[in-house]
């Protein structure tokens, strides 16, 4: 049998090395001040989320649907033994259908979880690359500010407006319910 | 129907009627000249009867004349007269006799006269001899009794009476020769005045028919030697024009034999070649029966790179599944590191130790899903190129079993080629064998060529003879329909 090619060689010892390194270089002092985002795609179009908004990342399972609650609300999954409804964020923020959904992210009260396709990578983020919304309409949009990824600005969803709509529609509809009885 | 009668009839009828005519003129003519002879003849012969009958009586005047010479002298020199006409009284009776058979009235005249002479004669003699005896006196007395006188008369009397007769007899008979000869010559004259116009208008009816008959005759044999001659001058120049043709055609022939020659040569040769070349597809045959069998080979090594290929293939696709599930672990990690840093970030300064451990970890992750997804590419890769060669091995083999296939039609194709080239080679045979006979062939043809090349000469030698027989006879037809219609031909 053949040797392996010489590139994956190199990328293995590559991979050695810089897990040798790891251990051999000693501990930061002070990490530099970054924030932590998770590149998501819904859709085709790209999305960051903050960490410091997800108490979780958890693999899709199985959502039971619910009568009503609009196009958004995909049912209810149980999650680490509770109950939590699950949103489409990707119906949320208007983006085209694309394939099912494969992760939840639940939100930092753990009281729902939104459920994206695709979870592109784990980013550490200078704050000099965050780009604020110029609309007037920030304060009413799901995305107030953006960051700069190699010449590409990438959409930041603020889950927190998000959370404060859905639940401002819950008494609503729940409003509406008892108007109608 | 006399116009339909033929020329030779024509003429016969015209000369057979002048002919009857002639000797119906002839006939008549030859029966009066006949009467006219026999009545010629009878004149003759009344006039010898009256000559005789006049010549008997003379006698007998002589015989009396010198017997009285002799009574009256007694010399006997008188009495030659008598004897004279004693001894020719007798045959000049006879012939008398004999002119009157036949004349009844004559006959019974010379029957009475016949006595008479004879007393007469006997008379003289009676008295001759008494002058003698008994002298003058005796024989004047004797005399004187009229004895002798009356016999003398009674012959004259008998020879007047046939004179007289046969004078009239000789005046009816001239009457009719005369008669007879105008007859004979009206016959003659008009006889043949109608026969020169009878053999006039027969001669003027044939000629009339004859004319014209012969003359449309001639007419049609002018039109017709005109065409002959044109058929003539036609005839000719189709003769020199097949002649030139037949030149022609010899020299083809003769370029035809060199090439027959030529391709009995070149079949002889394809022969030789075509022995050669059975042996060269013999060889060939073995030959691919040999790489039939390597192909053979070639197609058992094929199946087993199939099966191996196959084999890495599933190898492939096994490889493929781990490798999710190392993706899927690498992705379950990374979320895991995710998840830990999400806690490491909640546990403030005592978690972020751990926050670094779980980076390196989500680092680790990400350079396992790298290495993962680089695996993967590769893995696509080998089961792409292992597709590709099952697909090319599996062209590969058709390849083979095509070319098997095709060595054995190139088999069965070498034998066919053998087998054929061994008809070819029999065929070029015949080929050789059938041109050297058409060569010969050839040849006679040339030779028969040549032969009809001199009938067209001589034939067209023939059409010029004709051509002026043709001109010859058209002006002898001109001349002849001047002969017949002058004025048709003026």
């Amino acid at each position: 049998m053949s040797d392996p090619p010489a590139a994956v060689t190199d990328t293995a010892a590559a991979l050695r090395q810089a897990f040798d390194r790891s251990f051999a270089e000693a501990r930061p002092a002070a990490p530099p001040a970054v924030e932590e985002l998770l590149a998501i795609t819904l859709g085709d179009e790209p999305y960051a989320l903050r960490l410091s908004e997800i108490d979780e990342i958890l693999a899709a399972r199985r959502i039971t649907r619910l009568p009503g609650g609009g196009t958004a609300l995909l049912g209810i999954a149980g999650c680490r033994g509770t109950i939590v409804p699950v949103y489409d964020l990707r119906a949320l923020l208007g983006c085209g259908r694309a394939g099912p959904a494969r992760w939840f992210a639940m939100t930092a009260d753990a009281t729902l979880a939104f459920a994206f396709e695709t979870l592109a990578a784990h980013l550490r983020v200078p704050h000099d690359a965050f780009v604020a919304h110029q609309t007037d309409a920030r304060q009413r949009t799901p995305v107030r500010d953006f960051v700069r990824l190699d010449d590409e600005l990438r959409p930041i969803v603020h889950l927190p407006s998000l959370i404060e709509a859905l639940q401002l529609q819950v008494p609503a509809t729940g409003n509406k319910r008892n108007s109608e009885r | 129907m006399f116009s339909q009668w033929t020329f030779a009839k024509r003429l016969a009828a015209g000369y057979g009627a002048a002919a009857l005519v002639l000797l119906l003129i002839a006939v008549v003519a030859h029966r009066s000249t006949t009467a006219l002879t026999e009545n010629d003849d009878k004149v003759a012969r009344s006039y010898e009867v009256r000559a005789k009958f006049r010549l008997l009586l003379a006698e007998m005047i002589d015989a009396e004349t010198g017997q009285r010479g002799f009574l009256l002298t007694g010399d006997d020199t008188y009495l030659a007269p008598y004897q004279a006409a004693v001894a020719e009284i007798k045959p000049t009776l006879n012939a008398v006799q004999q002119m009157a058979t036949g004349n009844p009235e004559q006959e019974r005249i010379l029957s009475a006269i016949q006595p008479t002479i004879d007393a007469k004669l006997a008379e003289l003699k009676r008295t001759i001899d008494l002058r003698r005896i008994a002298g003058f006196d005796a024989a004047a007395k004797e005399v004187a009794t009229t004895k002798g006188k009356t016999l003398m008369d009674q012959i004259r009397s008998a020879v007047d009476d046939v004179d007289r007769q046969e004078g009239e007899t000789l005046k009816r008979r001239i009457a009719q020769v005369e008669a007879d000869s105008q007859w004979a010559l009206g016959i003659i004259l008009w006889g043949g005045f109608a026969g020169v116009i009878v053999v006039g208008m027969i001669g003027w009816l044939i000629t009339r028919s004859l004319t014209r008959q012969i003359g449309d005759a001639v007419g049609h044999v002018q039109s017709s030697s005109s065409e002959l001659q044109a058929a003539a001058n036609q005839q000719a120049t189709g003769l020199r024009e097949q002649a030139t043709a037949m030149s022609e055609i010899t020299t083809t022939i003769t370029e035809l034999l060199v090439t027959s020659r030529q391709i009995a040569e070149s079949a002889q040769r394809v022969a030789q070649i075509a022995e050669q070349t059975a042996g060269g597809a013999r060889t060939g045959g073995d030959a691919v029966d040999l790489a039939q069998e390597a192909i053979g080979g070639i197609r058992r090594q094929v199946d087993q790179i199939v099966a191996y290929m196959l084999e890495l293939g599933k190898k492939s696709q096994q490889i493929g599944a781990v490798l999710d599930i190392v993706s899927e672990l690498a992705e379950q990690t990374n979320i895991l590191a995710i998840n830990a840093t999400i806690e490491a970030a909640g546990a403030g300064d005592a978690g972020k130790r751990f926050a670094i451990v779980a980076d390196e970890i989500r680092k680790l992750a990400d350079r396992v899903a790298l290495s993962t997804k680089e695996i993967r590419t590769l893995i696509d890769d080998v089961r792409s190129a292992v597709n590709t060669t099952v697909m090319a091995t599996e062209t590969g083999s058709k390849a083979v079993d095509l070319g098997s296939q095709q060595f054995g039609q190139v088999a069965a194709g070498f034998r066919d080629i053998s087998g054929l080239v061994s008809t070819t080679t029999e065929a070029a045979r015949e080929i050789e064998l059938s041109t050297k006979q058409q060569t010969t062939a050839v040849e006679q043809v040339n030779l028969a060529i040549t032969n009809v090349a001199q009938a067209a000469h001589e034939t067209e030698t023939s059409a010029g003879q004709t051509l002026q027989t043709a001109s010859e006879l058209a002006h002898l037809s001109t001349n002849l329909a001047r002969i017949i219609r002058p004025q048709a031909a003026a």
